[in-house]
């Protein structure tokens, strides 16, 4: 292929261009997090005149902020282990079990993974308000083990490419069954429960309506709320706004460069999936 | 799809080799210990809410008394009378079309110039991809300040410095508003789309493209000849994942304008929240949310055949 010098250039040129105005909402968001309201208003896309640390230094303060950090922290960690441990376990019954019974399951399992969360909202509400769940953020946690449905068949597509061998031989060799899942199978399936792991770490971080409608308390909050609840806080201090916004999207742009890889792959084996 | 993936291991595996491995019953049930997780899983957080769903959608139930009276289909009947769900109904359904078509009719291209060899072609992607990480919600919100119609709102900043355009209202008119939702999706989700696409391009060998060259063909001719059809499965898995995205949509429109102006943004899962959780009409929510079960269940079901069809075709 011998594309002409100045073509690549023009698509270079272009490109990054294109890409730039794509990211102008994010860099808005950042170079008003360091303006005065003032400021802000006469010019919204410029580089600051004065650098103020204000906002910041208000937002850090806070904290509040610390407290939904820790919440969405421990409501992601907790549940996206529990949904990848739940999908894993029932894949590997899948492949040391053959009969019809474990293949009808899988089939009902399909299904489930049709059903949106929506369909379930109302109930499920109903449900963990009667076992006083609501309003606690292992209520929420509950809510996402759903997700181990999506993990099980990304599994178990995976674990498909063992070589049964391995697992017979550790078999031959005294390992119980569980030994086998534990020290054999989950290290082997490491690359699927990193991809899995996540994207759907991206779905619990990032959840809206879950936190929404299970979660009430301001202590409870996860980052998402918060970000959510500060606009009608500093309706008028758009600046402050920015600033908690950059706060809760640093973790996230983090996450994205060290996890870009697994992010493309893991949204492509969700798509195949899907 | 499960079940013939099933039967082809069970063909590979021989019938020795399968006793070996199950062994006597206790084997076995230890063997299905590990699957109960997950049946548990799907029977309190699937099966159960969804029967009870189905169940309350036929009383009155509000969850005020534990009174509840079998009312036959009232309440499918008042889902067509309340303004709010049918907006609701419809602009969820203008924003799965709507933001589907957008964002395949852009995304297709893009990825065909991703595609190509240029400087800084990983940074492009990155930028592109990145307003797919983080939550809905937050962009929502930013896109808000972006929009407003206050004198702040940067967009309307820059319109009147750049062209001098005078204020546009882009959330308070109806129109404006449905076509920003739907604009700031596709922001968020065409550069993912397009990686998709990307993915599916490198696999098309260039030999094709080499061929189509020395025969004379343009290259248009060789997008539409070669491109395009070669990208049907990419096709038919980007929509429907844009598409079911689409109906379950909710935290883009109800941090972006709230639903409003009017009903004019409002969706369906913003409906069943509000009835249900915020005004204890479990009936009426729970109709909502059976018919949207089906809506999604019909169109997945059809995508699936959809692309079975077309796989067969192209393999």
């Amino acid at each position: 292929m011998t594309t002409p010098v100045w073509r690549r250039v023009a698509l270079s040129v272009v490109m990054l261009a294109l890409a730039l105005v794509i990211g102008v909402p994010l860099y808005y968001v950042l170079v008003n997090s360091f303006k005065t309201q003032a400021e802000m208003v006469t010019s919204p896309l410029a580089l600051p005149h004065q650098w103020t640390f204000d906002n910041w230094g208000d937002a850090l303060g806070d904290t509040a902020i610390y407290q939904a950090f820790g919440n969405t922290l421990y409501v992601t960690v907790l549940g996206v282990l529990l949904q990848l441990f739940v999908g894993a376990m029932a894949a590997y019954a899948m492949l040391i079990t053959h009969s019809r019974l474990a293949r009808f399951a899988a089939a009902a399992l399909l299904l489930g993974f049709m059903i949106p969360g929506q369909s379930t909202l109302i109930p499920l509400y109903r449900t963990l308000v009667g076992l006083s769940l609501v309003d606690d953020l292992n209520g929420l946690v509950l809510m996402y083990l759903g997700g181990s449905i999506f993990c099980f068949f990304l599994i178990q597509g995976y674990m498909r490419t063992i070589p049964y061998e391995v697992i017979e031989a550790a078999r031959v060799d005294g390992a119980g069954t569980f030994q086998v899942f534990w020290r054999i199978v989950l290290p082997l399936i490491r690359p699927i429960l990193v991809t899995v792991g996540v994207f759907q770490t991206m779905w619990v971080w990032n959840d809206f309506l879950l936190p929404t409608v299970f979660l009430s308390s301001p202590q409870k909050q996860t980052i998402v709320l918060q970000v959510y609840n500060a606009v009608s806080e500093f309706t008028t201090d758009w600046p402050a706004f920015m600033t908690i916004t950059v706060i809760a999207l640093i973790p996230m742009v983090v996450f994205f460069v060290f996890t870009q890889r697994h992010i493309v792959s893991g949204l492509l084996a969700g798509s195949v999936k899907g | 799809m499960t079940s013939s993936l099933a039967g082809r291991r069970v063909a590979t595996a021989p019938a020795t080799r399968r006793r070996s491995v199950e062994g006597g019953w206790k084997q076995i049930t230890i063997n299905r210990a590990f699957l109960l997780p997950a049946v548990v899983v799907f029977v309190f957080l699937f099966v159960i809410p969804l029967a009870q769903g189905f169940y309350w959608s036929l009383t009155d139930f509000t969850g005020y008394s534990d009174e509840a009276e079998f009312v036959g289909l009232a309440n499918y009947a008042e889902i067509l009378r309340d303004p709010s769900m049918l907006s609701g109904l419809s602009f969820t359904v203008v924003f799965a079309v709507g933001s589907t078509l957008v964002t395949t009719l852009l995304a297709i291209p893009l990825a065909v110039q991703l595609n190509k060899a240029f400087a800084g072609r990983n940074f492009v992607r990155s930028l592109w991809f990145f307003p797919a990480v983080p939550s809905m919600a937050i962009l929502g919100l930013v896109w808000g300040y972006i929009l407003s119609p206050l004198p702040s709102g940067v967009l309307n900043t820059l319109l009147n410095d750049w062209f001098g355009i005078e204020a546009i209202s882009w959330l308070s008119d109806n129109t404006l508003a449905q076509g920003s939702v739907i604009m700031v999706s596709v922001w968020a989700q065409v550069g993912w789309h397009a990686v998709l696409y990307v993915a599916y391009l490198q696999s098309i060998p260039s030999e094709y493209y080499e061929v189509a060259k020395i025969d004379g063909a343009s290259a248009r001719q060789q997008f539409f000849g070669i491109t395009l059809p070669l990208l049907t499965p990419a096709i038919v898995i980007s929509t429907f994942l844009l598409l079911t995205a689409g109906l379950k949509v909710y935290e883009l429109p109800f941090t972006l304008t709230g639903g409003g102006p009017g009903f004019t943004t409002y969706t369906i899962t913003q409906s069943i929240v509000t009835a249900g959780v915020g005004q204890g009409r479990y009936g009426l929510a729970s109709a909502l949310a059976v018919l949207f079960t089906v809506a999604v269940a019909v169109i997945g079901f059809t995508q699936l055949k959809v692309a079975s069809a077309i796989g067969k075709r192209f393999s």
